[in-house]
């Protein structure tokens, strides 16, 4: 069952246009069926996690260290999310054929994505984990220009090269690590690396594919490439990024400490406390861009960049609490940020308006979008018992329990929570925008609502975005283990 | 204490009205339905909650948890004294608001959002009084700052959005710092239970305990509009008659002083809070409010803003009462939940039928009115003198109970505060009876008729306040509820204070 979980999209994506290359709405089909049905093989092998612990597959029967090894731990467990969130952007994209040139390609390059995204949750050794992420990064970057309208284009080559940079930094520190270790699965480099005595080599690595997947993670100020891609892209595609794709560097981040965790010991002490500035001031500078934004997805692409804040802070204040928060919060935010960004995808798209202040009045027009767009901007915002509660406020907890002097604490403590009300206050622009106004553009009064097959995906998204932090306290126990082992290093 | 009672009731009495607000939402386009549903919604969950209240007066606690949002942490209604009291008062007058409000608003666009969250309103109100943890608790109190808002901006322009906007910015500000305090009780006691009396009675950390007690009175005191915390209530006062009426001199400032009840009877405790001794700061902070509140209220033209500083002034009694700790006081503090509320709405109502009736709202246009309204008048004249303090009026047992709680906490400073506040309330309260009723107006206006649907719930709700004031005793009233409530929190057995 574990292979299935990427081979299932990586191998659909291939035939899909061998198969369904002239009928789009058969491909539609087929992607949907595929995504649920990774989404289904994800969710029964992450169901056996509590009893068997780890899953571990090595691929044709070759043993570890030498042969390839696929691992499912509780962290691979968020490749349910994945597949969910992607099975969800699909339906949104069924009216997606109008303005995609090519819309099997579309699909196919989503499912890519996806084998991409998953792949990269299960590799257990370093060279998989570099291709499956050229290969969610490459097919991000095609799916970002998939309108090719104007803009379109120039942001791709945005996201493409910083996206290269840290790709190619990523593989100069798996380079250095195999030279340093002669191995590549994660586990046998991790046991070997105790026993190197290069620190700066070490370092140097750490350094690298540190720097590498921060950029991934759009921690400010490594962002700079976020809000052009994260607004540029088709609505489901914004989705994808900013509520998937970001996440893998998280994702890196937690196997790189993991890695290291034997051998760098101090080292990882002090990238601990550059975490915790860098989450801490991303958390405010992209809540502050957020505020400032005129259009629409601009602002929740900034909201993401303060919510990766939130994630890099809480591993940097290596608490239990604060880690599980983090993990937790990769989940939840994923959920809100995608029902986010396709809400605000159906009013943009619907209308062609891009600016919040030409979106005025909309909430009477498009009723089901707006409403779910503004439930989504208190969720995100972490009102309890929504999906962003959750993990703010282990994080807020994780800086109160790490015993640090009083004033770096209490400034910790503002931070999330005044990121918080920041998040509050861009909401809200959207929300007066959207119902307490007047129109103001043409296009707002004749305007009309989003098909259902826009509509289900949000709604869902939002609904479980609003209620899912009241299931807050079985998340932060399924990932409580994985926090405790990131803490005990 | 009685036995603990699983059951549903506290879940449900939230759920039916806002059932009954999603339904307004979706099928309030047709005003036959609109009204039947956003008159359900109160109905309804006012059988829910009376049905509670026999079972409760035996000692019952009724309770009822959901998931877990955090571990140990459960999204939790449970029903106790306090909570059934304040559940009981609200939500006898959510059906008079909503009668009111169906007459009130008819004819006005956008009535189908205005009663689906005025019905959403009572939810998040009982939500709170039913809350069996602070979280809880917090949920539906910022709930019940998101379902405002739109009622408040419901009538759009410049003006209203300011007013909103100041509205926002005071009360998160204020649910951010309960947040911050939330996170610290949960960091020092490990539990944010409102079960007991005083979940912080094992911390030993003072300056912890001084953050904890400083951002939940400052947060609930947004909302209970203690100075200098009030400047949002004021400006609210755009909104419909019927939102300032319910929500702004009701729902939401009662939520505010509630919370404050729960912070200092349930979080701190009150043997806690006498060895802690903060309370006294915050009684200083209150007395000023009755003070200056009253002496700004006495320089207003007109009536809407005149009711909002009354507010302001009454509302300070609340936590003057809380803050005295002593048994008596902390009867006043609760009974005075209901009385205020009443006597308040009755105004409320009474102001905004003058407004319908004769299009007046200074009070230097009101020379005679009483004789063209006499129903209103007379609601509005016993609702008045129940605020100067007169006897068989409900105010006049507040400030029994609080003069006699103040007297036995030493403080009896704050019995001639008593009295100097009882002579400003009668200082802009009997001018208006006196033109009302003394004065013959120079051109007699017409009256419009004013449909009985709003002339009726001014009439109960001012009966109530008479009621309040001579048969508090009565068996079947709520009093008892505040007892057994004070009771509870000062660990005392037998009989009342």
């Amino acid at each position: 069952m574990v292979p299935l979980v990427f081979l299932l999209p990586l191998a659909a994506a291939a035939l899909l246009p061998a198969l369904f290359g002239a009928r789009p709405r058969l491909a539609w089909y087929a992607a949907l069926a595929v995504a649920l049905a990774t989404t289904v093989a994800a969710a029964v092998v992450a169901g056996a996690l509590p009893a068997a612990g780890e899953l571990r597959y090595a691929v044709g029967g070759w043993a570890a260290p030498l042969g390839i090894e696929l691992r499912f731990d509780r962290i691979a467990a968020v490749t349910v999310a994945f597949g969910a969130v992607t099975a969800l952007a699909i339906t949104f994209s069924r009216t997606l054929t109008d303005s995609v040139p090519r819309p099997v390609l579309f699909y196919t390059l989503v499912l890519v994505n996806l084998g991409g995204l998953n792949g990269f949750a299960l590799a257990a050794d370093l060279f998989n984990l570099f291709v499956f992420m050229e290969l969610l990064s490459v097919s991000a970057y095609a799916l970002v220009a998939a309108t090719r309208q104007p803009g379109a284009a120039l942001a791709a080559i945005k996201y493409l090269l910083p996206g290269a940079v840290s790709s190619l930094l990523v593989l100069f520190a798996i380079g250095v690590l195999f030279a340093l270790t002669g191995s590549l699965n994660m586990a046998d480099v991790g046991a070997r690396l105790a026993g190197v005595e290069a620190p700066a080599a070490v370092a140097l690595a750490l350094g690298a594919l540190t720097v590498g997947f921060l950029v991934k993670a759009a921690l400010f100020p490594l962002h700079f490439w976020l809000p052009d891609a994260h607004s540029a892209a088709p609505g489901p595609v914004s989705a994808l990024l900013s509520a998937l794709v970001v996440k893998v560097g998280v994702l890196g981040l937690l196997r790189t400490f993991e890695l290291f965790g034997a051998a760098a010991g101090p080292g990882l002490l002090r990238l601990e406390t550059l975490l915790t500035v860098l989450g801490a001031v991303a958390v405010v500078a992209g809540a502050v861009a957020a505020v400032v934004q005129h259009e629409l997805k601009r602002m929740l692409a900034y909201s993401t960049v303060s919510n990766i804040g939130y994630i890099v802070l809480g591993l940097g204040l290596a608490t239990t609490a604060s880690v599980a928060g983090s993990i937790a919060h990769v989940f939840y935010h994923g959920l809100t940020k995608a029902g986010l960004f396709l809400a605000a995808a159906a009013l943009v798209d619907r209308t062609g308006l891009h600016d919040i202040d030409d979106l005025r009045g909309l909430g009477h027009r498009m009723p089901w979008s707006a409403t779910a767009l503004s439930a989504g901007m208190i969720a995100v915002a972490g009102v309890p018992p929504t999906a962003g509660f959750v993990g703010k406020w282990q994080i807020a907890l994780g800086a109160l329990e790490g015993g640090r002097p009083l004033p770096v604490t209490v400034l910790l403590v503002t931070v999330v929570l005044g990121g918080a009300l920041l998040a509050l206050a861009y909401g809200i622009r959207v929300i007066n925008a959207l119902f307490f106004r007047a129109p103001t553009h043409h296009r707002v009064v004749a305007a009309r609502e989003a098909p259902l097959s826009m509509l289900v995906p949000l709604v869902v998204l939002i609904g479980l975005a609003l209620s899912a932090g009241l299931s807050g306290a079985a998340v932060i126990e399924f990932v409580r283990p994985v926090a405790e082992a990131f803490v005990g290093r | 204490m009685g036995a603990e009672l699983f059951d549903l009731r506290p879940a449900l009495a939230p759920l039916v009205s806002a059932i009954c607000a999603g339904l307004v939402m979706l099928v309030g386009y047709r005003p036959g339905w609109r009204a039947g549903l956003a008159l359900a919604a109160p109905v309804l969950k006012f059988g829910v909650v009376w049905s509670m209240l026999p079972g409760a007066l035996a000692g019952t606690t009724y309770r009822i948890s959901f998931g877990e949002v955090l571990p140990g942490l459960a999204f939790a209604f449970r029903v106790d004294a306090l909570g059934l009291f304040f559940a009981l008062v609200s939500s006898t007058l959510w059906i008079a608001a909503t009668v009111y409000a169906l007459a009130y608003m008819r004819g006005r666009p956008g009535q189908q959002r205005f009663f689906g969250f005025f019905a959403l309103c009572v939810s998040t109100t009982v939500g709170i009084a039913f809350a069996e943890n602070l979280m809880t608790l917090f949920v539906f109190y910022e709930l019940l700052t998101v379902c405002t808002y739109p009622l408040l901006m419901h009538d759009g322009g410049l003006r209203v959005r300011r007013a909103g906007r100041r509205y926002l910015v005071y009360t998160l500000s204020g649910g951010a710092l309960i947040l911050a305090g939330m996170l610290l009780v949960w960091h020092l006691a490990g539990t944010l239970s409102l079960a007991g009396n005083g979940i912080l009675s094992g911390v030993d950390s003072r300056p912890a305990l001084l953050a904890v007690f400083v951002m939940l009175t400052a947060g609930f005191g947004v909302k209970a509009a203690i100075m200098p915390l009030h400047a949002w209530l004021p400006s609210a006062m755009v909104a419909p008659v019927p939102v300032s009426a319910l929500l702004h001199a009701v729902a939401v400032v009662k939520a505010g002083a509630f919370g404050l009840l729960r912070v200092i009877y349930n979080v701190f405790g009150v043997d806690l809070m006498r060895e802690l001794g903060y309370a006294q700061v915050l009684g200083a902070v209150a007395g000023a409010t009755i003070i200056l509140a009253s002496i700004v209220a006495l320089r207003q033209q007109r009536l809407k803003p005149l009711l909002a500083w009354s507010t302001i002034s009454q509302l300070s009694y609340i936590v003057l009462a809380a803050s005295l700790l002593t048994p008596a006081a902390a009867v006043a503090a609760i009974i005075h939940l209901a009385n205020q509320a009443f006597a308040k709405i009755t105004l409320f109502f009474a102001v905004g039928a003058i407004e319908r009736g004769t299009g007046k709202t200074r009070i230097d246009e009101l020379d005679g009115i009483g004789y063209r309204m006499p129903l209103v008048m007379g609601a509005f004249t016993v609702a008045s003198l129940s605020f100067i303090g007169v006897p068989l009026l409900a105010g006049f047992i507040t400030k029994w109970y609080l003069s006699l709680g103040a007297l036995e906490a030493g403080a009896g400073g704050y019995v001639a505060l008593l009295a100097v506040s009882a002579l400003l309330n009668a200082m802009y309260w009997l001018p208006i009876l006196y033109r009302a009723f003394f004065r013959r107006p120079e051109s007699p206006a017409p009256v419009r008729p004013v449909s009985l649907m709003m002339r009726l719930p001014t009439l109960v709700c001012a009966i109530y306040v008479v009621i309040l004031g001579i048969g508090a005793e009565a068996p079947a009233m709520p009093f008892v509820l505040a007892e057994s409530a004070v009771r509870f929190a000062f660990g005392m057995h037998g009989v009342a204070p």
